[in-house]
């Protein structure tokens, strides 16, 4: 169980990173799609 | 922006859930829980996929390029899905049957399928004219995606596999999972297909903008 635990830790950690890294490319492309308006 | 701050609350409590219940199969083990991951993978993949091949019937019929920009994009988060599927798979392999890799039905099914739409790829870079190498693609990706539902559904079915068959459904379609398993699975495959659509219009956006920088280049 205790190995569960460490898995499931990394697994958020992977997914906060791809969450914030599909939030900062969709900010900036919003920003230039602002741009071309 | 609240759907997208959901779409993380609930993948947290999918993840989370996916670690602290109990194994989905106990015959299995704790390798089972990957079940969580692996079928969304493989399900989106297909979903990519067939994607793929409507916006290729779209462009066939209208010949905008925008729809093959699309085809293309779908077809290339369909390979990456299908390749996440193949790892997650070899992984489980690994832990249940002792190797990586063993030439079961399952892992030569989506061998070849990473083969049919590799080719897509290389169809798409060997053709510079960009009308030629749309039409051409379009008709590849059309049947390419004929042979997706025999080598995910079929082909694994009628010959002899170590693959779990009835984790999900058994021969007579009906549901095997237990109603906890059954939530998180669900939750888990709602979440996914949302990540992969959220996904695939950022990429549409960014040809977009692609597309009308090149405009005003002209």
């Amino acid at each position: 169980m205790d190995g569960n635990y460490v898995a499931m830790t990394v697994t958020i950690v992977v997914w906060a990173g791809l969450f914030l890294f599909l939030l900062r490319l969709d900010r900036k492309v919003r920003k230039l799609e602002g741009r071309w308006r | 922006m609240i759907w997208k701050l959901l779409i993380f609350i609930l993948m947290t409590a999918v993840i989370v859930l996916s670690f602290t219940t109990p194994a989905p199969q106990q015959a299995i083990g704790e390798a089972s829980r990957i079940m969580y991951y692996h079928v969304p993978m493989a399900w989106i993949s297909v979903l990519a996929f067939a994607m793929s091949m409507v916006y290729s019937i779209q462009y066939l019929r209208g010949r905008q390029l925008s729809y093959d920009e699309r085809a293309l994009d779908a077809a290339r988060l369909g390979f990456v899905f299908c390749v996440l599927a193949a790892i997650s798979g070899s992984v489980f392999a690994r832990v249940a049957w002792g190797s990586f890799w063993n030439w079961d039905p399952r892992e030569t099914s989506i061998f070849v399928l990473l083969l049919i739409y590799g080719a897509y790829f290389a169809l798409r870079g060997a053709v510079e004219e960009e009308d030629r190498r749309a039409a051409l693609t379009a008709v590849y990706s059309i049947f390419a995606f004929l042979t997706v539902p025999f080598l995910v559904f079929v082909m694994p079915r009628i010959m002899p596999s170590l693959h779990p068959a009835d984790s999900v459904v058994d021969a007579t379609i009906s549901i095997t999972m237990g109603p906890t398993v059954g939530l998180i699975l669900l939750a888990s495959l709602v979440l996914f297909t949302s990540l992969f659509l959220w996904v695939f219009y950022i990429a549409v956006r960014i040809r977009r903008l692609q597309r009308s920088d090149l405009k005003k280049e002209d």
